[in-house]
């Protein structure tokens, strides 16, 4: 097997340097600044970690971060994963219709697309309201300033991000295994489970993750539709870096959410098999 | 010969450009607040006038943002002149040397509540939280004073309370509680934390003006504790929504120039007119927040007097800005701490 050099490899790197400058300069070096932040203030040491770990208040934050991106990544997979197969199945221009559909909810503005949750879902809104005429409830649902409200969102605001990957990893399939598949005598079950979904997977994965990560960060939806008693990591690094100035807390939580962030990274890049960490099979 | 001459050209052009960037420095101030139709009254009842008559340019910016101030202080390069701040921030901002002191020669101090002003602060405004209902939903059942907000059975329904852990939600907890008002301070957290325990579940937090009258009109939120102008403003647009002013709490708002400032001159002035009787007196009349300066009161328009917080300072509770701003940061973490148990 013929293994290039070294240096063969790394020839045309030197085209990375425009990009590595930028991204050093506007990226890396404010970022490690921020972070200095989270052991010298307000005196040098390790004290902004030993109150995030130590306070039950922030412990729940953290879980609650987690727990929601976990719900609505498990959400998101749930309904693009079907959504993604029906515009794969449709015929040719339906499935483009479809797609641009996915798309154009993806363009809108997220603010926008927060509040019109906000008007749907409120006790007086217009779910509540049509619920309420039909007879099926006699008070209205809480739907929004609670967890259900970040989550139904959220998982919106979401979808596209695992519909897109997935999507072209099921184009890409070719049908002719599937029909091999089932010649050979599996059962449509069988097809699917042993067949479909595991050449899904790299897609369903990095949707997934992308959808994790994403949800991770996110401040706008969560404080909009959220109740103050769901508060999450960036909702509070917001309320210490501008309502407290305790900049140093607040770095120390953020480089917590760079630092989960990192490590998820290097898993998803484990799973992808052309990674250059991946386990190569 | 020819290239000293180039450098000379290029060394006067430079330095032009300097002298215009200076002097159109020394004739124009950034004012940043909140934006919305607050912004805007300031600059008709500030700003403009101000401009006018000392041709110093008033460039309107925002919205607040106190770590952006403390980023400006703190680098060194201060883009903001004049800021509209809450004023237990204005006194925590102070002691964290990130204000400049103001010059009580240009500024005349005496007129001005003492309640709303301090070495580095000035009052921009100042206003209460007053009980708001929904009359549609309440009916004949009027609330009286915060004690309302506890029982749930008279008056059924959400509770609108402020979302952030400043002065106003645990004062008026221990108000409810039968605390009297002048044994308010120092705070007792864990009372005011279990009697709010009380109604947690009936809880509908809002974080800005805007959201807080759409939960009131809609009837969201049966009742709750509103901004005496924002519920003056739903009422103007006919709104069944009422008000109690009993035990009403004082908040106010400060004018602060930070640290560094590039145009601390001309801000001073500009606060000087800010806080005129004039300038109060006027902005008090488009926005209906109550004015904080002393002469201001004869001024104001005569079917809006009776709305604003001046009109009732009797059973009236001003919220200890000073002692926020020095426990502002311990409380928090309880707050936070309740808040998500």
């Amino acid at each position: 097997m013929h293994r290039p050099s070294l240096s063969q490899r790394w020839r045309g790197s030197r085209n990375l340097l425009p990009a590595l400058l930028f991204l050093g300069l506007f990226f890396f070096a404010p970022l490690i600044g921020l972070l200095l932040r989270g052991v010298l203030e307000p005196v040098p040491g390790l004290g902004n970690y030993e109150q995030l770990f130590a306070n039950s208040a922030y412990a729940r934050v953290l879980f609650n971060t987690f727990s929601v991106a976990g719900l609505v990544t498990l959400i998101s997979v749930l309904l693009g994963f079907p959504l993604a197969w029906a515009i794969t199945l449709v015929p040719k221009g339906w499935g483009r219709w479809l797609l641009n559909i996915v798309l154009l909810s993806m363009w809108t503005s997220l603010l926008a697309r927060t509040y019109s949750w906000l008007v749907l879902l409120q006790a007086s809104g217009v779910i509540n309201k049509a619920l309420m005429a039909m007879g099926i409830i006699d008070a209205p649902l809480e739907m929004v300033h609670n967890l259900t409200g970040v989550v139904i969102g959220m998982s919106y605001i979401m979808i596209p991000f695992i519909v897109l990957p997935l999507q072209a990893t099921m184009h890409a399939i070719d049908p002719m295994v599937l029909q091999a598949g089932s010649i050979c005598g599996a059962s449509p079950w069988t097809n699917f489970w042993k067949v479909f979904l595991p050449l899904c997977r790299s897609g369903l994965f990095s949707g997934a993750l992308m959808v994790f990560v994403m949800s991770l960060g996110y401040y706008v939806t969560p404080a909009l539709l959220g109740g103050a008693q769901n508060m999450m990591l960036p909702e509070f690094i917001v309320q210490q870096v501008q309502s407290f100035l305790n900049w140093g807390l607040a770095s120390a939580a953020a480089a917590l959410l760079v630092l989960i962030t990192l490590v998820l990274f290097y898993l998803y890049l484990k799973l992808q098999p052309e990674s250059p960490v991946g386990n190569a099979r | 010969m020819l290239l000293s001459k180039r450098v000379t050209a290029v060394l006067s052009a430079s330095l032009l450009t300097l002298a215009c960037q200076a002097s159109q420095a020394a004739d124009s101030l950034n004012f940043v607040s909140w934006g919305g139709t607050t912004q805007d009254a300031q600059k008709q009842a500030w700003a403009e006038p101000f401009s006018k008559a000392s041709n110093i340019k008033v460039v309107q910016d925002g919205p607040t943002d106190y770590g952006k101030l403390k980023a400006m202080v703190e680098s060194g390069n201060v883009q903001w002149d004049v800021v509209d701040v809450e004023a237990d921030f204005a006194l925590r901002a102070a002691a964290e040397g990130l204000l400049e002191p103001l010059d009580f020669n240009t500024i005349q101090r005496e007129r001005i509540d003492p309640r709303f002003v301090s070495d580095h602060g000035v009052g921009s405004f100042f206003f209460s939280f007053v009980l708001g209902y929904n009359e549609g939903k309440l009916g004949a059942n009027k609330p009286v004073d915060w004690s309302a907000l506890f029982d749930t059975k008279t008056y059924p329904g959400k509770r609108a309370l402020y979302k952030w852990p400043s002065p106003g939600v645990l004062e008026l907890a221990l108000l409810a509680d039968g605390v009297a008002p002048d044994k308010l301070y120092p705070l007792d957290l864990d009372r005011a934390f279990n009697k709010l325990d009380t109604i947690k579940k009936d809880i509908v937090w809002w974080g800005g003006g805007a959201q807080s009258q759409q939960l009131l009109a809609s009837g969201e939120a049966s009742l709750g504790q509103f901004w005496n102008g924002r519920v003056y403003a739903l009422q103007q647009d006919g709104a069944p929504v009422g008000v109690s002013w009993k035990q009403n709490l004082v908040m106010a708002d400060f004018l602060v120039i930070p640290k560094g400032a590039k145009n601390k001159d001309a801000a001073m002035k500009f606060l000087a007119n800010a806080a005129s009787a004039k300038g109060q007196a006027e902005f008090a009349n488009l926005t209906a927040y109550a004015p904080v300066n002393l002469d201001s009161v004869s001024q104001l328009k005569p079917e809006l007097a009776s709305n604003l917080p001046t009109a009732y300072a009797q059973d009236q509770v001003t919220l200890d800005f000073a002692y926020w701003a020095k426990n502002g940061q311990a409380i928090a973490a309880r707050w936070n701490e309740w808040l998500v148990k």
